[in-house]
């Protein structure tokens, strides 16, 4: 089946934030402890109890942002709970999630650690639901305040002397559902408050984040803009890939039919007409786009793997989420205007994660491949780009097969990320290059693809499916021509001049 | 529609033994997949002195309900650096 694709390299349409790069950490089953924290003594190799394998693993996506320590555990989180000496810290049950003992191990000054080691900017997720103002404020004082008060001397004692810099803070998280179960008139209110008390100390200007919509909970929307769009920076957005239904049966992570791929892809793409319709909301009292929208979780959701505790969500990951990961990608750059930040959930362990551990065993995922391979999108320009093809199809329901991203990196280099979404037919694709400035000099490719529906990586075989080399292209009279593979994400990088 | 009803605190994210023997029961359990009953026994003992172990049932290193996991012969303990399930770590 054919496509044709036009781009056009002279025309840019922005900057692709890096920050959609972004990755949540939640206190969720084994996301953080096990998964990112195991402690100074434990005997898998560690840095300051930050295990070494997922840290290496995860400085090489180039991690722009991290999201912490929730989700729904942020509006039970109480952040005094988790400083000072560790074996003296409270212990509780983590009751949202499988009902696990939380030690309070990993905390403030553990996760500031992580974000320094990768090299990350630290995104803090405040308690609205069950903490209180003076809580908050005091938090952000903790961690930003560079004078005297209680608060700095506090986390000097600690061992912190210098302040960090805390850039990105969420007041609350999903407080239309466990973060408090509220109504939007009274969030948007309660927003107001908490975020007046989040203060600006010394050279530190927070960029606060109001809880936005969950998936097309419009009425949300429009009522929190309405009513605080002043007061904030950014708004968020979740939304969750989900096979089957959430209340009844979401659905095998593996072993599922072509009808769950076609309706998981589907139901991916949703992403794109939610990111339309808030943002036409945000218009009405924001026309300057000045505030961001960000999505803040958003990835596959599937039926957790058999004999596991339901309450850690802990699904594998296959070429499928892969293709989800490439078109959700895709769509968040066409998006660039709006969409400043995205955080997939969750970073370990949890729903569809880049990395998977048991014991001292790790293996990288397909969408971390995808992450790995789409990281070159980090800041770029994005490049004008269109297609047309044919459609793919099953049951009398259509999406279109290819997707396709462009950008333009600041060495010049262009990127063209290609998702192939189709489980039987290869696309043949024609790319229109124009506008190039010269004639192409280099092309290099990668392609993810597999020769099964679910196919994926195993602690027993954690390279059953990684990324090579792609060559099934050629360059005629500067058309690049190429056949991609059915279930595949390719990325080309091409070098003109 | 809009369902923002609360996704983590409900009732199937908690784990009875109801639910332990359900599973069970499926098929997957059939008897050439399944360890000895003594063996059995040994593993869960191993479990029931684990530090890793979390309210009775779940493996915190792996997620796994471990009355549901010991029985499978593939399955190992995947506790870092040191097998708790054999015989000799047990004893
Ligand atoms: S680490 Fe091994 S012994 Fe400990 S709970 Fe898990 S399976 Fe059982």
């Amino acid at each position: 089946m054919s496509h044709v694709i036009t781009i056009n390299a002279d025309v840019s349409h922005g900057t692709i934030n890096r920050n959609i790069y972004g990755h949540f950490s939640e206190h969720l089953g084994r996301c953080i402890y096990e998964g990112i924290w195991v402690g100074e003594d434990s005997n898998i190799p560690n840095t300051e109890g930050i295990r070494n394998d997922v840290l290496e693993a995860l400085k090489k996506l180039k991690i722009p942002v991290l999201r912490w320590p929730g989700g729904c555990f942020a509006d039970e989180y109480h952040w005094k709970d988790g400083i000072g000496p560790r074996e003296n810290r409270k212990r509780m049950i983590n009751t949202h999630w499988g009902g696990v003992v939380e030690n309070n191990h990993f905390g403030t000054h553990e996760f500031m650690r992580l974000c320094e080691l990768l090299e990350c900017e630290p995104y803090i997720s405040g308690n609205v639901g069950s903490g209180t103002v003076q809580e908050m404020s005091e938090w952000v004082e903790y961690m930003t305040f560079d004078g005297v008060s209680p608060m700095a001397e506090w986390r000097k004692e600690n061992g912190r002397e210098k302040p960090w810099k805390l850039k990105y803070f969420g007041v609350g998280n999903e407080n239309w559902g466990c973060g408090g179960n509220m109504r939007p008139e009274y969030y948007a209110d309660l927003y107001r408050q908490y975020q007046t008390y989040v203060r600006n100390y010394g050279e530190n200007k927070v960029y606060k984040i109001a809880c936005g919509p969950n998936v097309d909970d419009y009425r949300w929307m429009e009522t929190v803009m309405r009513e605080a769009h002043p007061f904030m920076d950014a708004i968020s957005l979740h939304y969750y890939t989900i096979p089957g239904e959430f209340w009844t049966g979401k659905g095998p992570a593996t072993g599922f039919t072509e009808q769950e791929w076609f309706t998981t892809l589907k139901k991916a793409l949703h992403m794109d007409e939610l990111i339309t319709r808030h943002s036409a909301i945000m218009d009405q009292y924001d026309p300057n786009k000045r505030i961001g929208l960000i999505v803040d979780e958003w990835g596959t959701w599937y039926d957790v793997e058999p004999g596991t505790n339901p309450g850690f969500l802990y699904q594998q990951n296959t070429i499928r989420d892969a293709l989800v990961a490439g078109l959700t990608l895709n769509i968040f750059h066409e998006h660039n205007d709006r969409v400043v930040m995205a955080n997939i959930a969750q970073i370990v362990n949890v729903l569809q994660s880049v990395i998977l551990t048991e014991g001292e065993k790790m293996l990288l995922t397909p969408t971390y491949h995808v992450f790995n391979m789409y990281k070159v999108h980090q800041d770029a320009e994005r490049l004008d780009a269109h297609i047309s093809g044919s459609e793919y199809e099953m049951d009398g329901e259509k999406i279109p097969q290819v997707s396709v991203s462009a950008s333009k990196d600041a060495e010049g280099k262009i990127h063209v990320s290609l998702c192939n979404v189709s489980h039987d037919s290869q696309a043949d694709v024609s790319v229109a290059l124009r506008g190039l400035g010269g004639p192409i000099f280099k092309i290099k490719a990668e392609q993810l693809a597999a020769d099964s529906l679910d196919a994926h990586n195993t602690f027993e075989a954690p390279d059953a499916l990684t990324p090579s080399t792609f060559s099934a292209y050629e360059v005629e009279e500067g058309v690049l021509h190429a056949k991609l593979a059915p279930m595949s994400v390719t990325v080309f990088e091409i070098t003109a001049g | 529609m809009v369902d923002n009803r609360c996704k983590g605190c409900r009732d199937d994210y908690v784990v009875d033994s109801k639910q332990i023997e359900r599973v069970l029961a499926s098929p997957m359990f059939r008897s050439d997949r399944c360890v000895s009953d003594s063996e059995y026994l040994t593993r869960l003992d191993a479990c029931m002195s684990c530090p890793k172990l979390q309210g009775g049932t779940t493996c915190l290193v792996c997620g796994c309900i471990v009355q549901i996991t010991a029985k499978l012969k593939e399955k190992r303990c995947p506790y870092p650096g040191e097998d708790r399930w054999s015989i000799e770590a047990v004893s």
